[in-house]
């Protein structure tokens, strides 16, 4: 496991075949986003993981900077034919992802177990 | 009782480690007015946006640049409602008109979110430039 922190945010890393999951604790705005962008990015551009998992259990405050930030993993994933997977959304994450009508297009799933489990869509 | 009443008035440097700071005060502001968890949490969001906007546009990422932030408690009239109004100030450079057209969500975009989410946090979002100074005026109401 490697892990970085910032102000209000630290991100781990667990690696298992095939699949990154990132543990996100804290806040995600303008101050810590680009770090979370930058972790998310090395795994999927350089690493070239083709899941990436990304809790947000303990994610307690998301503002548009740190959608913009699972957006570009997304795209990312994508442009790489791999998966970017979601769990774990907090009341107050799911209420701004909501307010972008992006929820739909992202593979969310409540915890783990189903995010590891889950059949490519 | 006076119609318009000055709660709180923040004068802060443009820098992103500002924000937590004005959302840990913002949100028990919004409680003592009267608001509810979920709009709390609206107005907390429309200023954090409100504030990233700023440092990333009118002061393009600059530090130690100065906002101003008013806080004034809408006490209401027979004719309008009680709430809170967010005067929010900078000295940086005029919005372009077509930034403050606001960009249709939705997309698999990763800009342009900041004004849609105030905009539908808040009930009234107006930017004007004064002089050399950019001025928002957010207003929510009490529903």
């Amino acid at each position: 496991m490697r892990g970085t922190r910032s102000i209000l945010v630290q991100i781990s890393a667990r690696h298992l075949e095939n699949t990154t999951i990132f543990d996100v604790t804290g806040d995600i705005d303008l101050a810590n986003s680009p770090a979370v962008r930058k972790a998310f990015l090395s795994e999927i551009r350089e690493k070239k993981i083709p899941r990436v998992i990304v809790n947000l259990q303990a994610v307690k405050y998301i503002d548009s900077s740190g959608i913009a930030s699972l957006v570009e993993g997304l795209k990312a994933s994508r442009d790489l034919k791999a998966r970017f997977i979601l769990f774990g959304l907090s009341k107050s994450a799911r209420e701004v992802l909501q307010l972008s009508r992006l929820l739909k297009l992202f593979e969310i799933y409540e915890n783990e177990e189903q995010a590891l489990s889950a059949e490519s869509v | 009782m006076p119609r318009r009443q000055l709660l709180l008035r923040l004068q802060l440097l443009s820098n992103p480690m500002v924000l937590c700071g004005v959302r840990g005060a913002v949100s028990p502001l919004a409680s003592v007015v009267g608001f509810g968890e979920e709009d709390c949490h609206k107005i907390t969001l429309a200023l954090d946006e409100a504030i990233t906007n700023v440092i990333r546009h009118a002061y393009g990422g600059k530090l130690e640049r100065p906002i101003e932030i008013q806080f004034h408690k809408l006490n209401g009239s027979p004719a309008t409602k009680p709430g809170l109004e967010i005067i929010l100030i900078d000295r940086g450079t005029k919005a372009r008109p077509e930034a403050l057209k606001g960009l249709p969500p939705g997309e698999l975009r990763s800009g342009g979110l900041g004004l849609h989410f105030m905009r539908q946090s808040m009930d009234t979002v107006v930017h004007t430039r004064v002089g050399s100074t950019n001025r928002l005026r957010m207003v929510k109401f009490i529903h």
